[in-house]
C-alpha cells in the first residue's frame, strides 16, 4: 500500500503540451475571424454566427484543456466519467457565447469589460475544475490554495485583455489578418497559462479505486482523434468565415459600384483614398488619376478652389455643396456633394465619406420653371403696365381732344372774315382750363401710383439691395452683365416701404442693366453702393454704359418721358415720386462714363420733409 | 324756320369735349345737339330730317358700342361717327362692321370729323329719300287689287298673258285689263319701270330687319 500522504509524481508530455497550446492558438484565431462577421452580421445570420463562433471556440479551449489533461502523465491509470467531461464542453461553450457577444456590441464599456471578463474568466475556471472532477483515478486530488487563487486572477486578468483585443481587432482592416494571429497567439498562450496553472495546482495522492460508473480510459487514438476533430471543426470555421467575408465584400463593393452616385472616401486632409466604379466611368479618369488630389481636375475651372476644400475639410463638420463636374466627354453636370467624417474614439477624424449625385437634370428643369416663372411675371408688368397706360390715354386724351378742336376753331375763325373777339376769348379760356386739367390728370396718376402700399417700416437698406440682386440674378447672367456691391456695414434704419424701395431699385438696376449691355466697350459691369451720409444712407447705382445725352439730363425724371422704343416713361418719374415721399431725393449724380444715379433716405429722427 | 335742314347729335361724358365740338360744328353752319350720356339720347325725340350721330365709345352707362347695337335694333338707321380717346383694333373692327360711318381717335384733326360728318348727312339724306320712295311704292302697291297684285307677281316673273289666263282660268282679255289697271296704279310707264319698282319692293322687304 502507497501512503496516503505519499504524493504521487507525475511528468507533462512536452509535446502534448505544445500541440495543446497550438489548439488554443488556432482556437482563438477562430474565434476572432467569426468575431468580425459577427459584428457585420445582422438580424438571424448575428445568431448563426454567434452560435457557430461559440461552439468553435468552446470546443477549442475544450479541447485544448483536455490535451492538457492528458499531457500530465500519471504513473496510475487514469479514465474519465464522460458526462462530466461534457459538461465542461458545454460550460467552455457557453463562457465563449457570452464573451463573443459582449465583444461584438456597438461599445464597450469598462463595467463590461469587467463583467465579461469574470463570465469568460469564470466559464474557464469551471471548464478545467468539472473537466479535473471528471477524472477517475485511484487517487485523492488536493488543491494548493495558492494556485488555485492564482489560475482565478489569471483566468479574470487574461479574459479582460482578450476582450479588449478582440474589440479592438474586429473592424475588418488591411492589417487585420496578421494582426489577428498575432492577437491569437497571445490570447491562445493565455488560456493555456490558466489551465496549465490550474493543473498544476492538483497533486494526488494515492487511495482506492474510484468508482468506474460512466468512465472511459483515453487510449492514444483518442487522444489523436481530439485533435484531428477538434483541428477540422476549426478550419471549416475559418474557412466558412473567409469565404463568407469575401462574398460579403464582393456584395458591399458591387452596392458601392451601382449605387446611383459618385462615391468616394477621402482621408482627413481631403485627399481620396477610393473612388467607385461609376465615379472612374464618370470622370474617364483611371483609379491613379483620380486618387489624392487628382479629383480636383474634375472641377469645372472656375470652381477649382482649392483652398476652399481644404478649409472644408479642415473644418471637419459635415458639409453639402453645389459644383459642376466633367463627364468623360468634356461636358459639364452639376452634382449636389455631400461629406460626413468619420471619427475615432478621441474625435479625431479618421476618414471622409461622401456622395456626389447628379442634379444637372433637377436643376435644368428648376431653372426653366424659375424662367417661366420670370416671363409670367414680366407678361404680367407689360399687361398691368398695358392698362395703365390705357387708363393714362384716356384721363389726358379728354382734355388734349378738347384743346386740339377748341384751337382748330380758332384758327379756322381766324381764317375767316367774320370772326369775333368773343367767341375766341371764350374758346382759348377754355384750352387754357382743358390744359390745367390734362397737367392735374397726370399729377393725379402719380399720386395714385404712390398711395399704392403706404407701408413704412424700419428697414436695412442692405438688405433691400441684396433682395434685389438675388431677384434679378438671372437679368445679371443674361444680359452678361457683372455686379459689383460695396456695402457700407452698420448703416442706420431708415423708416420706409420695402416695396416701394425695391421697385425703386430694380428700375434703376434694370436701367443699368440695359444700358451696360449696350456698350460694346469694356466689360459690361454695374456697381451698386451704399453709405451713410449726413442724416441717413446713401444708394448708388452706376453702370458702364454710354450715359446720359447732355441734351437729354433735364428731362429724364418727366414722365412720359423715355428713350427706350417701348418705354412708357414712368419708370423714373415713379421712382423719383417715390423716393420723394420717403423723404429722400433721386438724382443723376453723372451722366458721362456711364450714369451714375443715387437716391438719398432720411434715416429715423431725421425730419422728414 | 321751324325745321332745320340737317342736325348733328354728340354724345360725350366729356362737357369740354362737347363744347369743343359743338364750337366746331357750329362754325360750318350745322345745327348741333349734345348729350352727355346714351340713355338721354335714347330719351330724346330724334326730329325727322337728315341727321348723325358722333359718338363716344367710354361712356358712363351704356357703352358707345352698345348704344349702336340698340338703335339697329330698333330700327333706327342714324349714321354714327365713333370717337375714342384709347381705341383698340377689334374694337374698330367691330364698330364699322356694325355700320359705323367713321372711328376717330382722340385728339382728331378737325378735318377728319367734318369730313366724316359731311359723309354722314349724305349718306342719311340718301337713306331718307330711298326710304320716301319706297315708301310711295308700297301705298300704290297696296291700292291694287288681290288679283291685280297677283297677275303683276305673274307678269314681273316673265309669263305670258296667255299663260297667265291658263293659270288662272280667265279669258287673256280679263288678263290685260288687270295687267293694265295695274300699271296705272303703279304709276308705271312701262314694263321695265314695273318690274324695277316691284323687286325694289322686294328687297326692301327682304332687307329688313326681323
Amino acid at each position: 500500500m502507497i501512503s496516503a500522504d505519499s504524493v504521487l509524481s507525475g511528468s507533462f508530455d512536452y509535446g502534448e503540451v505544445a500541440r495543446s497550446v497550438l489548439i488554443a492558438i488556432v482556437a482563438s484565431y477562430a474565434a476572432l475571424d467569426f468575431l468580425g462577421r459577427l459584428t457585420s452580421a445582422r438580424g438571424r445570420t448575428r445568431l448563426a454566427w454567434l452560435s457557430g463562433g461559440a461552439i468553435a471556440m468552446g470546443l477549442g479551449i475544450w479541447a485544448m484543456h483536455f490535451k492538457g489533461m492528458l499531457a500530465r502523465r500519471l504513473p496510475i491509470p487514469v479514465e474519465y466519467h464522460w458526462p462530466t467531461v461534457l459538461a465542461s464542453l458545454l460550460v467552455a461553450i457557453l463562457a465563449s457565447g457570452v464573451a463573443l457577444y459582449i465583444a461584438s456590441r456597438q461599445k464597450m464599456a469598462p463595467v463590461e469589460v469587467l463583467t465579461g471578463s469574470v463570465i469568460l474568466g469564470g466559464g474557464l475556471l469551471g471548464m478545467h475544475y468539472i473537466g479535473m472532477a471528471a477524472m477517475r483515478l485511484p487517487a485523492i486530488t488536493h488543491f494548493s490554495p495558492v494556485l488555485v487563487t492564482c489560475s482565478i486572477l489569471l483566468a479574470i486578468l487574461f479574459s479582460a485583455i482578450t476582450l479588449r483585443l478582440a474589440f479592438r481587432l474586429r473592424e475588418e482592416t488591411r492589417w487585420s489578418g496578421p494582426r489577428r494571429l498575432a492577437s491569437a497567439t497571445v490570447i491562445g498562450v493565455a488560456v493555456s497559462a490558466i489551465h496549465y496553472t490550474g493543473l498544476t495546482a492538483a497533486s494526488f495522492t494515492p487511495a482506492p479505486p474510484p468508482n468506474l460508473f460512466h468512465a472511459v480510459s483515453i487510449s492514444t487514438l483518442g487522444n489523436n482523434g481530439i485533435v484531428i476533430a477538434t483541428l477540422t471543426v476549426l478550419a471549416a470555421a475559418i474557412a466558412t468565415s473567409s469565404v463568407d467575408r469575401i462574398q460579403s465584400e464582393e456584395r458591399l463593393l458591387l452596392v458601392i459600384d451601382t449605387l446611383p452616385a459618385l462615391v468616394w472616401s477621402k482621408s482627413p486632409d481631403g485627399s481620396a483614398d477610393f473612388l467607385n466604379q461609376r465615379f472612374l466611368e464618370y470622370t474617364g479618369l483611371s483609379v491613379e488619376e483620380g486618387l489624392g488630389w487628382g479629383w480636383m481636375k474634375e472641377f469645372h475651372p472656375e470652381e477649382r478652389a482649392e483652398e476652399e476644400w481644404r478649409a472644408a475639410f479642415a473644418a471637419g463638420k459635415p458639409f453639402e455643396r453645389e459644383a459642376q463636374l466633367r463627364r468623360a466627354d468634356g461636358a459639364y453636370r452639376r452634382f449636389l456633394l455631400r461629406a460626413v467624417p468619420l471619427r475615432d474614439k478621441q474625435g479625431n477624424i479618421s476618414k471622409w465619406y461622401g456622395t456626389s449625385t447628379d442634379i444637372e437634370d433637377l436643376k435644368r428643369a428648376e431653372d426653366e420653371l424659375r424662367q417661366a416663372q420670370e416671363d409670367l411675371a414680366r407678361v404680367t408688368r407689360v399687361v398691368a403696365m398695358g392698362e395703365l397706360a390705357s387708363a393714362i390715354a384716356h384721363e389726358v386724351n379728354q382734355p388734349l381732344t378738347a384743346i386740339v378742336t377748341n384751337g382748330n376753331f380758332c384758327l379756322r375763325r381766324l381764317d375767316s372774315a367774320t370772326w369775333k373777339p368773343d367767341e375766341l376769348r371764350a374758346a382759348i379760356e377754355e384750352i387754357v382750363n382743358d390744359g390745367t386739367r390734362a397737367s392735374a390728370v397726370i399729377s393725379r396718376i402719380r399720386g395714385l401710383l404712390m398711395k399704392a402700399s403706404p407701408n413704412r417700416t424700419e428697414l436695412d437698406i442692405n438688405r433691400i439691395i441684396q433682395d434685389v440682386n438675388i431677384l434679378l440674378r438671372n437679368e445679371f447672367t443674361r444680359n452678361r452683365v457683372s455686379l459689383r456691391i460695396e456695402l457700407e456695414s452698420d448703416l442706420p434704419h431708415v423708416p420706409g416701404d420695402p416695396v416701394q424701395l425695391q421697385q425703386v431699385l430694380i428700375n434703376l438696376v434694370m436701367n443699368a442693366i440695359e444700358a451696360a449691355s449696350s456698350t460694346t466697350n469694356g466689360r459690361p459691369e454695374i456697381l451698386i453702393r451704399s453709405a451713410r451720409n449726413r442724416d441717413g444712407v446713401l444708394v448708388q447705382v452706376q453702370d458702364s454704359g454710354p450715359g446720359v445725352e447732355p441734351a437729354l439730363v433735364d428731362r429724364i425724371f418727366e414722365p412720359f418721358f423715355t428713350t427706350k422704343p417701348k418705354g412708357i416713361g414712368m419708370g423714373l418719374s415713379i421712382s423719383y415720386s417715390i423716393i420723394e415721399s420717403h423723404g429722400g431725393q433721386l438724382s443723376l449724380e453723372s451722366a458721362s462714363h456711364g450714369a451714375l444715379f443715387q437716391f438719398t433716405l432720411p434715416a429715423n429722427g431725421a425730419v422728414l420733409s | 324756320m321751324s325745321e332745320p335742314e340737317s342736325i348733328v347729335f354728340v354724345v360725350d361724358d366729356d362737357p369740354s369735349v362737347r363744347s369743343a365740338i359743338k364750337r366746331l360744328i357750329g362754325s360750318m353752319g350745322l345745327q348741333v345737339e349734345l348729350f352727355g350720356a346714351a340713355q338721354e339720347f335714347l330719351a330724346s325725340k330724334l326730329p325727322n330730317v337728315p341727321s348723325c350721330l358722333v359718338l363716344d365709345i367710354r361712356l358712363p352707362g351704356i357703352s358707345g358700342l352698345s348704344l349702336q347695337r340698340q338703335l339697329a335694333k330698333a330700327n333706327i338707321h342714324i349714321p354714327i361717327i365713333f370717337i375714342t380717346a384709347h381705341g383698340d383694333i377689334p374694337m374698330t373692327v367691330r364698330a364699322m362692321k356694325a355700320g359705323a360711318v367713321e372711328f376717330l381717335t382722340k385728339p382728331f384733326r378737325d378735318q377728319d370729323l367734318l369730313d366724316a360728318i359731311q359723309m354722314a348727312l349724305e349718306r342719311d339724306r340718301t337713306r331718307r329719300r330711298q326710304d320716301a320712295e319706297l315708301a310711295v311704292l308700297h301705298e300704290r302697291f297696296k291700292s291694287l287689287s288681290p288679283r291685280e297684285s297677283e297677275v303683276i307677281g305673274m307678269v314681273v316673273s316673265g309669263m305670258l298673258n296667255k299663260q297667265i289666263a291658263a293659270q288662272t282660268g280667265t279669258a287673256e282679255n280679263t288678263v290685260k285689263v288687270h295687267r293694265s289697271r295695274a300699271m296705272e296704279k303703279m304709276q308705271a310707264n312701262s314694263l321695265a319701270e314695273l318690274v324695277k319698282m316691284i323687286q325694289r319692293l322686294q328687297g326692301s322687304s327682304r332687307n329688313e330687319p326681323p
